[in-house]
């Protein structure tokens, strides 16, 4: 742990309307393995080869890293949402991990949406952030798109980024800096929220 | 045929050449069936929010570039409106028919 994460203690749970953001445990490694070996998880990097290894490496997270399964209120955990490389001294830090591994459950759900107001909640109210960012790997369109229409700006390619399934593939760059979240991200993610359906058991 | 009806006829081919774009990015499994009353958003939904965002963006999209003005589907009146425009592809064709008539009457 460097000098600027020390402050950062350990994640807080993060409650919505439609989601709670709760911390990573040990004793999430078998739903998260299973998600990251979906097809869903078909665009993001290379995952634990085993539920063993996939504990191994949730209890070897880093103090820089707040780490998230995402669970519908009232009901199942559906998905994961990092933030990571926490940098209290340039006032940054990466979205990362972002999955949801259980789509039939937030069919008509701003899940997604919420996770990730939550997070940005906690990066840019509560931390204090100036900047988020993030790598999407090129051909997951529906993530480029979603994350772009939240307010996320195309910053670069990093060219061979992945090495996935034997062939390299090209990461985009995204960024968003606090007055774009509070000008763009914020109105969007209340906009698409108010769309959908409350959650079970939710007002 | 009315020029109305003509144009929501446009309008909805907009729609639902959104929903075949989105069903070239998706797994078979999860494929939308397409079609007049798809259900979007909300109760009986089948699409997620990574979903609706990219119908919502391709949608405006088009409708920009034909009507060669800036459309916002997600604004302050459409969250306002007792029925969601994003119910199903019927209340959406109908709500952006609406926005059309204001900004290019028929």
């Amino acid at each position: 742990m460097t000098e600027h994460t020390a402050v950062l203690g350990s994640a807080p749970e993060l409650t919505g309307r439609f989601v709670v953001l709760r911390p990573l445990a040990a004793g999430d490694a078998e739903i998260t393995y299973g998600w990251r070996h979906s097809a869903r998880a078909r665009h993001l990097n290379a995952s634990a080869g085993s539920v063993e290894d996939q504990r191994r490496w949730i209890v070897g997270r880093p103090g820089s890293e707040f780490n998230y399964v995402i669970a519908l209120v009232n009901g199942p955990d559906i998905g994961m949402l990092s933030l990571i490389n926490i940098d209290l001294a340039n006032l940054r830090a990466e979205s990362a991990r972002f999955l949801i591994g259980d789509e039939a459950a937030t069919q008509g759900t701003p899940a997604a949406v919420e996770a990730m107001k939550l997070l940005y909640e906690l990066a840019f109210d509560r931390l204090g952030l100036e900047r988020i960012y993030g790598t999407i790997e090129e051909r997951n369109h529906l993530m480029i798109k979603w994350q772009k229409y939240l307010g996320m700006k195309e910053e670069g390619r990093l060219r061979r980024h992945y090495l996935m399934d034997g062939e390299f593939v090209d990461a985009l760059a995204l960024g968003l800096l606090a007055d774009e979240y509070r000008k763009v991200s914020l109105p969007r993610m209340k906009a698409l929220m108010s769309l959908g359906r409350a959650p079970v058991g939710g007002a | 045929m009315s020029a109305q009806s003509d144009r929501r006829d446009e309008v909805l081919a907009i729609v639902l050449d959104a929903l075949e774009s989105l069903n070239q990015e998706l797994d078979e499994k999860d494929r939308v069936e397409i079609g007049p009353v798809t259900p979007l958003f909300g109760a009986d939904a089948k699409l997620d929010s990574l979903s609706l965002v990219s119908v919502i963006v391709d949608v405006e999209t088009a409708l920009t570039i034909r009507w060669d003005a800036p459309i916002s589907l997600t604004d302050d009146r459409a969250m306002s409106r007792e029925v969601s425009p994003f119910d199903d592809v019927g209340t959406l064709t109908d709500y952006i028919a609406e926005l059309l008539q204001e900004i290019a009457p028929v």
